[in-house]
């Protein structure tokens, strides 16, 4: 599985859970609009996170070197 | 003031609530009635219109010394059920016609009745006592003058048949000092009785003895079970004394220094037949009072069940009443005396409601004026009021507790609902201690009603407080620990197997040159193959370091942009053009370019030192870049990045404070209208604080102001971005405590093959992990995700200079009540 495709699947579950919010509770526009901000917030600090780990493991410089003992 | 954009809907939480200044007449007659239901409500803040005035100036003074004296009723009859050993039942009481005047002769008949059974019953408990003692003294002395006598017929049965004289025995003791001392003098001896603390008998002897140089003669008894005091109504230990003595000037020293002790002295009879018939006439009184205080303290308790009852609601009455009688001496009151003038600030969604209660008031006070709801325009900033709910509270008691927001400015307790528990993650980021997290706060959501109805710890109630942050928090440290790939710093291959493996089947060097990657990037999440080998450490530390950059400048970039919605907001376009845009470019066109730089040198693998590249783009810009180049025009980008970051930092300071001059002068001179987004913000609250301070245009001050807000902005960026590196270290530590608590007490205790020590083992485990890593990490890694979201993401929009909108309300007068 590439960066893009596990992208797209954050995307994905991003919008999954942007049409759930607003399903499940539809209280007015302002309220959804929070409900958005909330859930893309979140999406957008997931994916974030995973990205980096694994750019980070993409091209590594560093290998594991396995302890002594083992 | 503009909207939200106008493509959008305003955000719910994203901007405080609407407000405007109502002010309300409301005729004498229906202003009680009105308020109540205001205080219902609880949309109003009502201003202090009489402030100038002390408390017993105001109108309804005497009103208010009404309500506190039945409230201090109400406290006096709590006080009497709780040495009752009763609590008040706090039934959700019928809402039945009670008047307040009604009440207010009830508490008065209520209190005086329960007085009269106090006395009665306390003078009935000192006669009892004082029996009780009379009894124990008769009994004790008795004996001593029983024991004497049984003594002194023995002597002198042995004197008498030696002497064969007779001798009286009227006189035992007498006779036996007589024999102890001397025989020649025959002084009629009196002597004193009672009882003394047993604390004090020691020293009551000894003074006793000095006093009257020895020549006395006292004996005590131990009362064995503690006696009542009729004095003092206590539980004491006692001694029985006598005391006997000669003369009528000892026996007022005695007498004197018994008073001194506390002792209580009773007389009686020496004679012994006398002695028995008083202890059976003392034995029958007891009885009949006992009887008497039990009728009584019966009677007393029932009275207190009656009040127990109905305490709660009177108590809310009485308060409810306290408070509206507060409100209404904050209205001013017209010169007719015929209505009152209120003044508050209301949301303006509930101008309805308002209105309504103030009409449902007219009708059922049968006031023939109705109320007046008229508006009122003002230039003082209005409070700040979130409607928040269950959820959304416990965050933006997160932000308030930093400042209350200024009216409508962009509130970050909307971001910090998902930032906070995120960068708290970041630093916690183990999925079994997540689950652990999650159970427990699991249990207070299961719990949350009964709990909330309960008085809790201060701890209990501060976590309770805040279990949907905790929530978040569990939920987001799960994800985390995923992407850590820790589960109690355990590695899992969840999602497919190891990227890496031995550079040949013998797998020799794999000490040495270590492994290689064989398969596809890991594709969720750290490695396993890291866990426990030589390199993790250094790998996992770049790695984090370099997350907390990238994090950190995206929530700073956040920030700024919540800038610029604030400017847009609140129509001011020298902050869009002179704040909000040389700042971001300032902040992107080094750290920015530093994430680019980081992303890039992951995706090429390039071998560049992003450190030699960063400094060097200072201190020699046009130097050759040689291996640490990255991309090509590499050196041509850092050239324009860093005039970019030079220029911006004028561009922040110059402007601004000249064109708030110009706009000052052209307002000033009146010669042009200027629309209302032309002029700047920060100016207009200033003004609206203080109209005298319009004439006013301190241009040094507006400057060094500027100046200021540049260099903290400029530094800022630096020591901020370095800030964010806490997020590595807190994970780093967290980490490398739980890997310890692993390695070094579970598989230590299991590698010892003894059931024993590995319970032992499994013990110290838990109890450093729900200790150390549960409790204290997460405490740490809460302030520090509180102190990112303060300092570094709030100093880049937030003003939190507002003030709270406080309703008058009753739900929140009983609350604070108790």
């Amino acid at each position: 599985m590439g960066f893009l495709v596990t992208t797209l699947i954050f995307v994905v579950i991003g919008v999954i859970a942007c049409l759930c919010t607003r399903i499940c509770c539809n209280r007015g526009p302002s309220t959804n609009l929070f409900h958005l901000t909330l859930v893309i917030t979140a999406t957008v600090c997931c994916w974030m996170m995973w990205a980096i780990v694994y750019l980070a493991q993409m091209n590594p410089l560093i290998v594991p070197i396995l302890s002594e003992g083992e | 003031m503009a909207d939200n954009g106008g493509c959008c809907p305003p955000m719910d939480l994203f901007r405080s609530e609407p407000m405007h200044l109502v002010q309300l007449i409301l005729p004498v007659d229906s202003a009680h009635l009105a308020v109540a239901y205001l205080g219902d409500l609880a949309l109003i803040q009502f201003k202090d219109l009489n402030s100038d005035k002390s408390p017993f100036q105001r109108t309804y003074a005497t009103q208010i010394k009404r309500c506190g004296e039945m409230a201090r009723k109400l406290r006096f009859f709590r006080d009497q059920m709780l040495k009752a050993g009763m609590t008040p039942i706090t039934r959700s009481a019928s809402e039945g016609d009670l008047d307040v005047d009604s009440l207010e002769a009830k508490l008065g008949e209520l209190e005086a009745e329960l007085i009269e059974l106090n006395a009665n019953s306390n003078k009935l408990q000192r006669g009892y006592s004082e029996l009780v003692e009379f009894k124990l003294v008769l009994q004790k002395a008795g004996e001593f003058f029983q024991s004497a006598l049984s003594s002194a017929e023995a002597r002198q049965r042995e004197i008498g048949s030696a002497q064969a004289r007779e001798e009286s025995l009227e006189t035992p003791l007498l006779e036996e000092q007589e024999m102890g001392t001397d025989q020649s003098k025959q002084v009629k001896l009196g002597f004193i009785s009672g009882l003394v603390p047993k604390a004090k008998s020691l020293s009551f002897e000894r003074i006793l003895f000095r006093a009257t140089r020895g020549n006395v003669y006292l004996k005590q008894a131990v009362v064995e079970h503690p006696v009542t005091d009729p004095v003092s109504g206590e539980k004491v230990e006692k001694n029985v004394f006598a005391v006997f003595f000669s003369g009528e000037k000892a026996k007022n020293k005695i007498l004197k220094i018994c008073e001194a002790f506390g002792a209580n002295r009773y007389s009686f009879s020496e004679d012994i037949s006398k002695q028995a018939q008083m202890i059976t006439e003392v034995s029958g009184r007891i009885t009949e009072l006992k009887t008497t205080i039990d009728i009584g303290s019966l009677q007393r308790d029932n009275l207190l069940k009656t009040i127990g009852e109905d305490y709660e609601r009177w108590n809310i009455l009485v308060r409810r009443e306290k408070s509206i009688y507060h409100t209404l001496n904050m209205l001013s009151i017209d010169v007719t005396k015929k209505c009152l003038v209120a003044e508050g600030w209301s949301p303006i969604f509930a101008t309805k409601q308002i209105q309504d209660a103030l009409q449902r008031a007219t009708l059922d006070s049968n006031s023939q004026v109705g109320g007046i709801f008229r508006v009122l325009h003002t230039k003082e900033s209005p409070p700040t009021y979130f409607k928040t709910n269950k959820f959304t509270s416990s965050f933006q008691e997160i932000v308030d507790a930093y400042g209350i927001a200024k009216y409508q400015e962009a509130n970050p307790g909307v971001y910090t609902i998902v930032t906070f528990p995120f960068l708290f993650a970041v630093m916690f980021g183990d999925w079994g201690h997540g689950i652990c997290l999650l159970l427990a706060t699991l249990y207070f959501l299961v719990m949350e009603k009964k709990f909330s109805s309960k008085k809790l710890g201060d701890i209990m109630e501060m976590t309770f407080g805040g279990r949907y942050v905790i929530l978040m928090m569990s939920l987001f440290s799960i994800y985390t620990g995923l992407i850590y790939n820790e589960f109690f710093s355990v590695p899992f291959e969840l999602f497919s197997p190891s990227a890496y493996g031995c550079r040949d089947p013998s797998c020799g060097d794999s000490t040495t040159m270590g492994l290689i990657k064989v398969r596809d990037t890991y594709p969720f999440g750290v490695d396993p193959a890291w866990h426990g080998t030589r390199s993790e450490l250094p790998y996992l530390n770049s790695l984090k370091m370099k997350m907390s950059i990238l994090l950190g400048v995206a929530q700073m970039n956040l920030g700024i942009i919540l800038s610029f919605f604030n400017a847009k907001f609140f129509g001011s376009a020298v902050n869009i053009w002179f704040q909000f845009i040389p700042q971001i470019i300032f902040l992107n066109s080094l750290f920015g370019y530093l994430s680019v730089l980081i992303i890039i040198k992951w995706i090429t693998g390039s071998k560049a030192d992003l450190y030699h590249v960063m400094i060097y783009m200072f201190l020699g810009p046009t130097d050759d870049l040689g291996e640490n180049q990255l991309f090509s025009g590499q050196k041509t980008t850092q050239l324009v990045l860093l005039l970019l970051a030079f220029v911006s930092v004028p561009w922040m300071l110059l402007p601004k404070p000249f064109i708030l001059k110009a706009q000052h002068n052209v307002r000033q001179n009146g010669q042009s209208y200027i629309p209302l987004q032309d002029t700047d913000e920060s100016l207009q609250v200033e003004t609206a604080h203080d109209p005298h301070a319009h004439a006013e245009f301190e241009f040094s001050e507006v400057f060094v102001h500027q100046l200021i807000h540049t260099i903290e902005f400029v530094l800022g960026a630096v020591s901020n971005t370095a800030s964010y590196l806490r997020l590595w270290a807190l994970s780093l530590a967290h980490s490398e405590l739980s890997s310890v608590f692993y390695e070094k007490v579970l598989l230590l205790a299991w590698g010892y093959n003894n059931i024993f020590i590995l319970i032992i083992g499994a013990i110290v485990f838990i109890c450093a992990t729900v200790g150390v890593l549960l409790v204290m990490e997460t405490l740490s890694a809460f302030l520090h995700a509180l102190r990112l979201h303060w300092v570094e993401f709030q100093n880049k929009f937030y003003e939190g200079d507002g003030y709270k909108f406080y309703p008058f309300s009753f739900a929140l007068v009983s609350e604070e009540e108790e």
